[in-house]
């Protein structure tokens, strides 16, 4: 029932509440620019970290798809068995591909390497000391370790070898930066938190008066706080909008920079993340300013 | 009708604001409240508003236990009431329409309710050519003038008025007082808290008058009766 009586009377009174939130943005001008300007501050630089760590992210996809770990054949085996093994690799859960290379691949291979001291390598056509093998790709690299040690098991491989020290070194570093990244990213959102909510107590303080004027004829708790927690959530939304555009700008100028220069790695086009940034960043600045102007008036309440 | 049964208030133990006082009020009565500073006024009206509680005793008003009240109803126990301060508590960023008609819309009026009922108010406290103008455009005598037409627009069965000539010159608040006395000829219930010797002296009203919290005097056609 208490619900009942609550959203009945947020329908009646919308117009109210809507005209009155924003006319107090309007009044409370210089108030309102500040608030936006702080809300766009913080969520810039959110939105900044935000951007490392997802190209943290798609490097770490890139590297992890680019590992492959090889498993050595031994070379007294039939063709049968060599069917057999590759089967039971391509069985083994995390597996996402498996392709035989033979001798005779292994050796071409071994030649173009050498480049023009390939020289080296003639006359081992006839006596091949290479062996057969099945390039093995995963699914995550924190897997290989396992997986490599079950090929083993597998009667008729060799050895298994994957560059163990490189993969966990890389592992280590992206965990690394992962922590780092999420940890100042959760900071800066409080920070956030607390700027907004300071910021909007400011303006409820400048109207402390009107609401306990509104108190003292007769206002509901919830009539005074609709218009501010509207005033909130469009501050809010505002500066989360205007820091998203800020950001589109300074990312595509990274992007022009960044991705002439290296060519070891490209960030992420901008297409793929504007969409998620401008969500996330609509639902945090409303929330972030309904709660902060939630908290705010608190206390005024109380007449 | 408000009824005060053995009320007292007390702040931090030691101090006693008001002691065991009673009295009634019937319906449309117009009473003054009287008494030097610091005698209990302002105390006996903000527990009328149920701002601050009663250490003990009950407060009665329209066959109601205000002292039992939960916190949520309190804003429709301030809409039975209509109240006038001494420095007239308007918005400042409201015009005199917007500023009488907040109170309607607070009721959850209906706007066309309000449009006819703002302007008729309005030109019953003789502001209609002022409709349009903000508080700070206002005289003292206006501005209590548009104070006056919040509290009565919804119709309250009874206004308190705390000092609501404190702040204006006798000429001006005799004005204000005949426009309250009007308000009561049409039934409404009076209360008014006031330090207006030559008022209360004319007016020849039920008077209660207070001394360090207790009733010391509370006559039918009473006078002011300190030498201030």
């Amino acid at each position: 029932m208490k619900q009942g009586v609550f959203m009945d009377m947020l329908f009646r009174n919308l117009k109210y509440f809507l005209k009155e939130g924003f006319s107090n943005l309007s009044r409370n001008r210089l108030m309102t620019i500040a608030s936006i300007t702080s809300v766009m501050a913080a969520m810039l630089i959110l939105g900044l970290f935000l951007v490392i760590i997802l190209n943290v992210n798609s490097l770490t996809n890139q590297v992890e798809s680019q590992l492959e770990l090889k498993a050595f054949l031994k070379d007294n085996i039939s063709e049968q068995e060599v069917s057999q093994i590759g089967n039971e690799i391509k069985a083994i859960p995390g597996v996402t591909s498996v392709v035989f290379e033979s001798k005779e691949e292994a050796l071409q291979k071994f030649k173009q390497q050498l480049g023009d001291k390939s020289y080296l390598a003639e006359g081992l056509e006839e006596d091949n000391p290479l062996p057969q093998s099945y390039i093995v790709k995963v699914k995550d690299a924190g897997l290989m370790k396992d997986i490599s040690n079950e090929i083993k098991q597998i009667n008729g491989v060799d050895k298994v070898s994957y560059g163990q020290d490189v993969v966990d070194k890389l592992l280590g570093i992206i965990k690394i930066v992962r922590i780092v990244g999420l940890s100042i990213i959760l900071i800066l959102f409080i920070i956030s938190i607390v700027i907004i909510s300071n910021t909007i107590k400011l303006g409820v303080f400048a109207r402390r008066r009107e609401i306990n004027i509104m108190k003292y004829i007769g206002a509901t708790d919830w009539f005074i706080r609709w218009p501010f927690l509207i005033e909130g959530v469009v501050l809010g939304l505002v500066g989360a909008l205007l820091s998203v555009a800020l950001l589109v700008l300074i990312y595509g100028y990274m992007l022009d920079i960044i991705n002439n220069k290296l060519i070891v790695f490209q960030l992420l086009p901008l297409e793929k993340i504007v969409g998620d940034i401008l969500l996330y960043f609509s639902l945090i600045g409303a929330i972030i300013g309904a709660l902060g102007s939630g908290f705010s008036i608190k206390r005024f309440l109380n007449v | 009708m408000i009824k005060f049964i053995n009320v007292s208030k007390r702040y931090n133990k030691d101090i006693i604001a008001l002691s065991n006082i009673s009295f009634e009020i019937e319906n449309g009565e117009f009473v003054f409240i009287v008494g030097p500073s610091g005698a209990g006024k302002s105390t006996l009206i903000k527990l009328l508003l149920k701002e601050e509680e009663p250490t003990s005793g009950s407060i009665v008003i329209n066959k109601k236990d205000i002292t039992k009240l939960k916190k949520r109803e309190i804003p429709y126990l301030r809409r039975s009431m209509g109240v006038v301060f001494q420095d007239f508590r308007l918005l400042p960023n409201k015009t005199v329409f917007e500023n009488v008609a907040f109170a309607m819309e607070i009721v959850g009026a209906h706007p066309k309710e309000i449009r006819r009922k703002v302007p008729m108010v309005l030109s019953l406290v003789g502001l209609s050519d002022k409709a349009e103008k903000y508080p700070r455009q206002l005289s003292g005598g206006e501005q209590q003038r548009v104070s006056l037409a919040r509290a009565i627009v919804n119709e309250p069965s009874i206004l308190i008025a705390d000092e609501p000539t404190g702040n204006l010159d006798p000429d001006t608040s005799w004005e204000i007082v005949k426009l309250i006395s009007e308000i009561n000829k049409r039934g409404t219930t009076v209360v008014m808290a006031t330090h207006a010797k030559d008022i209360v002296d004319a007016m020849k009203k039920r008077v209660i008058a207070l001394e360090k919290g207790n009733i010391v005097r509370d006559e039918a056609r009473g006078v002011y009766g300190y030498a201030l």
